[in-house]
């Protein structure tokens, strides 16, 4: 088979996004529809029948040359290989069903056809970022997931604060962005190429100190896309996209993009034991940061959002701590349960009649189909890890190499990531508790849930449950298929004895189950929230929004005005002013002069050309030639 | 047959220069039918474009330093030349000027007043930056420097807008007294060589040969790079371009912003660079820094306006730092982007030039705060200016990463601090255009009015626009492969 071909798997989805800008809102609502489902599940259907082409070394396909300069020589290429695979399975498969989902979802909005476009649009710079064989057209994936997060955050550009934070998100994660930027030119410089692979196989003969700085740059280009601290802020507020963008985009695939960027360098980030321990410090500082941001959140979306942040934060953990297959495993999980989560949570917002706010809800198990209670419990217990589930031990394998580190500063991390844990149990079962349990406490009408926003939360709530089933670790009888799959890219080999896995799974076991009691306790029957310092502190997410509008929003507006104001306009133009002033005699002399009769200036001015023009042809003729 | 044989090759260049002055005069003699003149300005610049689009295709190619050259003796007693050289990057530019100048006939379309005149200036304006991009002799360069001042001035003096009078004797002042220093320089190094050689001559390509003390090498080069700095503009001999930019024409500001602004850069590359190589070494270390500052003032400036043109104008001063900086690089990757760069800035900005004018017949006003919600009203304008505000915050995939890229990567290889300062711009490019875009085209509609979409004489100006954005996003090969030779000689004859 050609391999040229596998450009379909990324070509099939842009495909179906520029029909459908072009031609979207002039066909009839089914057809936009159709294609961009056609355009995924293509994608999902190719990347099945090229499995095999993954294996081994994986498979290169070059299209044609992108930039030819001097020793610079990219083109759009791609790499399919082990670590590719499942996340383009994973990405397209999971797109499909929230694609589906979203038809139902978007069946009353009249702007449909923009909407999949940039839907279709996001599948193919997230397949571009899995696939990209070179730094340059990662970056090109990179930036263009960005870009389509900001058109669908802002898709309702009517409310001016849908558009900010899709501005927001734009150019937050730009600062991330630029920290990659500069690792992309730093390597081109070293290595004297832009091929990751090439740049991983010459990584050894880095300088270690570089490594380190390099790593650390590409370290902060994933905090960015990854909602990460010190660059975590635009997450929350990305929120005000319509679900299923949040589903697709804010929650299985972009924002793991950072930790899927470690797993491509790892060879050369795991050089270095410093920037190792930053990024499991990284993710664990973001890990508890978001989880506690997640107790007091009133929205039911944003509480989803912090516990993304704080998911993600677990597999910025796994990679620190040299797991790729467990960072990876958890990346995988994660995606099913949490796009269930958001898909259900997007039903519920329909029942409670476009009501946000979980202490306005309760009593929806009752009021709607009975399977969305399931369906989003089933997530939930995901999330919180009871034992058994996908997420459960995707988790524990993370905090079992943590554990197992032999760097003794991973002890706190692991303990870290045991405490998040249990917050992670508590806040999701809070959120069950108060949309399902009790009366209903809001006035909303609740809207009819369409089919297609119901059964593909099905498949996905299986897969979140089962997911365990795809690295199940050996001391339970499982095979760790993923780990072996990974082969020389699956990291370090973590390994402990039965019984210290034992103990820890235990220790999981009882700290899911002890979370899920404290919020039975707390909010078995409802209770209103607390309002006090330390909640109001949580709900703004620890202050940071303002903490970076002091910090740098208005030291940049600042700045901005005094370019503007104090330096064009007082001092230059001023000092120019002056000067005219001096000239003034002249100048008005200047001005008259254009206030005459234009056109006789004009024709003045063509044929004093055409008598110039005559000499110089007579001159041509005369003394002629070369 | 022989005769043919024996005629020099047909001077195509000659043409290109001539072929927009003779369509303005025409213009003039027939001033009064507005028709008329509308339909023959666009057939001559078609005409232009057709041979530059045939040079392009034909000639683009070619071993040595030039694709094509003309020389003739022109007023002999004086050694002055006529002498039409191009090489890849004139070729690029004079591709750029006929393709921008085919829009900015379109756009001017709709003027009402003297449109005879309109037409034969921008026409005049076109002939003259050909001039100014094919001239090889130094008299011959500066003729054609100041011939495209004039209709400039014009345009923005009688077509501009209120403080019209204000910003075309300030554009006119700076570049008068910028191109008179260079005047200057000229004879100076005319003299000089001709005292040395005992041949006295106008022409690059000898002048060369000069030998210089290192003291004279810096005061030349001074000279030179004063009429230089000022038109690319570099701060802080910029806020003419600012005033210029606004208060112009649609149609002005188009040609202000994607070709006059180059000519400066033109300047250096073809004339200050190869003639005082010395001087330049010294010099390139000032220059980098002079453009990081402009990158970064000019893009805080942007951030703070209202005015929708306005705010381009300082982006276009941004983005031009980006490509000053990438000269001051001396590198051969970083000076291939800066060029390729000219071109897509020259297209992207262009187009949002076009935008800008569009959205003021519409809705008369270019303030921000009146604005917003153009994309219920007005999608396909909207959605055109998405593109190119896209486009000129570098997105990838669309013309100007492809110029960036390049830039930086081939400025780092030399100045690592340089590349990373200029990428920290890149947020700033996004902070200022994505609040361009918001106050623009999202939020709520300002008011409740209905406008009318695109006209097919818009779409005619603005979708190959958009065609060649993408195109030069992802395959600038076909425009960077004749800059390869040019930019490696360029590069060997001039760094020590």
């Amino acid at each position: 088979m050609n391999h040229s071909l596998l450009f379909l798997i990324p070509l099939l989805p842009l495909f179906c996004a520029v029909i459908n800008l072009l031609f979207g809102m002039r066909l009839p609502r089914l057809f936009a529809e159709v294609m961009a489902v056609t355009g995924v599940a293509g994608a999902f259907v190719l990347t099945l029948i090229f499995w095999g082409h993954a294996e081994g070394e994986g498979t290169r396909a070059v299209l044609f040359t992108w930039l030819n300069s001097g020793t610079l020589d990219v083109s759009f290429a791609l790499n399919f290989d082990r670590l590719a695979a499942p996340m383009t399975l994973m990405v397209t498969g999971v797109a499909t069903l929230i694609h589906l989902y979203a038809v139902g979802y978007m069946h009353e909005d009249d702007d449909y056809g923009r909407f999949f476009a940039l839907l279709n649009l996001f599948v193919f710079a997230m397949l571009v970022i899995v696939l990209a064989d070179n730094l340059l057209v990662l970056f090109l994936g990179w930036e263009g997931v960005g870009l389509c997060s900001y058109g669908l955050i802002g898709f309702w550009y009517r409310k001016l604060e849908n558009a900010k934070a899709g501005t927001k998100a734009f150019l937050v994660t730009r600062v991330g962005d630029v920290f990659l930027g500069i690792a992309l030119l730093w390597l081109f410089a070293l290595t004297g190429t832009l091929s990751i692979d090439a740049i991983n196989d010459q990584a050894a003969a880095i300088p270690s100190g570089v490594v380190i700085a390099l790593s650390l740059l590409l370290l902060l280009g994933a905090c960015g896309k990854s909602a990460q601290v010190p660059l975590m802020t635009w997450l929350a507020d990305a929120m005000a996209g319509p679900t299923p963008v949040s589903a697709l985009i804010h929650a299985a695939t972009m924002v793991t993009a950072g930790v899927y960027l470690l797993c491509r360098f790892f060879p050369l980030v795991s050089l270095s034991a410093v920037a190792m321990t930053a990024i499991t410090a990284i993710g664990a500082l973001t890990a508890i940061y978001a989880a506690t941001c997640a107790m007091a959140q009133r929205e039911i979306k944003r509480v989803l959002a912090y516990s993304t942040m704080s998911q993600v934060g677990y597999m910025f953990m796994a990679v620190g701590a040299g797991t790729v297959a467990g960072a990876m495993f958890h990346l995988l999980t994660h995606a099913f349960f949490k796009a269930v989560l958001f898909m259900a949570a997007g039903c519920v917002i329909h029942l409670a009649g476009d009501e946000n706010d979980i202490f306005k809800m309760g009593g929806l198990a009752r009021r709607g189909p009975v399977e969305l209670f399931w369906v989003f419990l089933a997530g939930a217990v995901c999330l919180a890890g009871l034992p058994l589930t996908g997420g459960f031990f995707s988790k524990d394998g993370i905090l079992l190499a943590l554990f197992t580190h032999p760097d003794p500063v991973y002890r706190v991390f692991w303990l870290v990531g045991v405490l998040t844990a249990l917050l992670t149990a508590f806040y999701t079962f809070r959120l069950v508790y108060l949309v399902f349990a009790g009366d209903y406490r809001g006035a909303g009408h609740p809207h009819a849930i369409p089919l297609l926003m119901r059964w593909p939360l099905w498949p996905l709530a299986l897969l979140g449950l089962a997911g365990g089933l795809l690295n199940l670790p050996a001391f339970v009888g499982g095979g760790e298929r993923l780990h072996h799959w990974y082969g020389a890219l699956a990291g370090r080999e973590v390994s402990a004895s039965h019984d210290v896995e034992w103990m820890l799974i235990a220790l999981a076991a009882a700290i899911a189950a002890a979370g899920w009691l404290a919020a039975h306790w707390r909010y078995r029957s409802y209770r209103p929230p607390l309002e006090n310092r330390a909640s109001r502190f949580l709900l703004s997410g620890w202050q940071a929004d303002a903490l970076v509008d002091r910090l740098f929003v208005r030291p940049f507006a600042a700045m901005a005005r005094f370019c503007s104001s104090g330096c064009d306009r007082t001092l230059l133009d001023g000092t120019l002013d002056g000067l005219a002033r001096l000239v003034s005699s002249w100048a008005s002399m200047l001005v008259q002069l254009t206030t005459g009769r234009l056109t006789t200036y004009l024709s003045a001015f063509a044929w004093g050309f055409l008598i110039v023009l005559g000499w110089f042809l007579i001159k041509l003729v005369n003394g002629g030639g070369h | 047959m022989t005769m043919l044989a024996s005629l020099p090759q047909f001077p195509w260049l000659s043409l290109l220069v001539l072929l927009p002055l003779g369509g303005a005069l025409l213009c003039l003699l027939h001033s009064g039918r507005a028709a008329e003149c509308r339909a023959l300005a666009l057939a001559t610049s078609l005409a232009v474009f057709g041979v530059a689009l045939y040079l392009f295709v034909c000639h683009g190619q070619g071993e040595g330093r030039w694709l094509l050259y003309e020389d003739s003796a022109w007023i002999s007693r004086y050694g002055i030349r006529y002498v039409l050289a191009m090489d890849g990057i004139a070729l690029l530019m004079v591709l750029l000027t006929a393709f921008m100048q085919l829009a900015a006939i379109l756009l001017a379309w709709k003027v009402e007043r003297q449109v005879a005149s309109f037409f034969a200036l921008l026409l005049l304006l076109e002939s003259g930056l050909m001039g100014i991009f094919l001239a090889y002799d130094l008299v011959f360069f500066y003729l054609f420097w100041e011939v495209a001042l004039i209709p400039m001035f014009f345009l923005i003096s009688i077509w501009g807008g209120v403080n019209r009078r204000r910003a075309a004797l300030k554009f006119f002042l700076y570049t008068l007294v910028g191109s008179f220093f260079m005047l200057v320089a000229m004879i100076a190094l005319y003299q000089i060589h001709g005292g040395q050689t005992g041949v006295y001559t106008f022409v690059i390509g000898e002048l060369l040969q000069t030998r210089l003390t290192a003291t004279q090498e810096g005061w030349l080069f001074a000279g030179f790079l004063a009429a230089f700095i000022v038109k690319s503009p570099l701060v802080p001999f910029h806020t003419w371009l600012t005033d210029a930019l606004t208060e112009a024409p649609a149609a002005g500001s188009l040609d202000l912003t994607g070709l006059l602004l180059k000519t400066g850069i033109y300047g250096l590359i073809r004339v200050a660079f190869p003639l005082f190589p010395n001087a330049t070494a010294n010099f390139l270390p000032i220059l980098g820094v002079l453009a990081l500052v402009g990158l970064f003032h000019a893009a805080w400036s942007a951030y703070h306006q209202d005015d929708i043109k306005r705010l381009l104008a300082y982006s276009s001063i941004s983005h031009l730092g980006l490509v000053v900086l990438g000269l001051a690089a001396w590198q051969l990757t970083a000076w291939e982007g800066s060029i390729l760069l000219m071109v897509t800035h020259g297209i992207t900005t262009g187009a949002l030039f076009i935008l800008v004018a569009l959205i003021r017949e519409r809705t008369a006003t270019r303030s921000m705060q009146e604005l917003g919600g153009l994309w219920g009203q007005v999608p396909c304008l909207a959605f055109f200016f998405l593109l190119f505000s896209l486009a000129s915050l570098g997105l990838p995939g669309l013309a100007n990463f492809a110029g960036e890229i390049l830039v930086l990567l081939g400025t780092f290889q030399d100045h690592p601090v340089w590349a990373v300062v200029a990428l920290l711009g890149v947020v700033f490019a996004a902070a200022y255009m994505l609040r361009l875009i918001q106050g623009v085209i999202w939020g709520p509609a300002a008011k409740e009015r209905s406008l009318p979409d695109l006209t097919p004489r818009e779409w005619l100006m603005l979708l190959p626009m958009a065609l060649l954005v993408v195109w030069l996003g992802l395959y600038p090969e076909p425009f960077l492969a004749p800059l390869h030779g040019t930019v490696a000689t360029l590069l060997a004859g001039g760094l020590p």
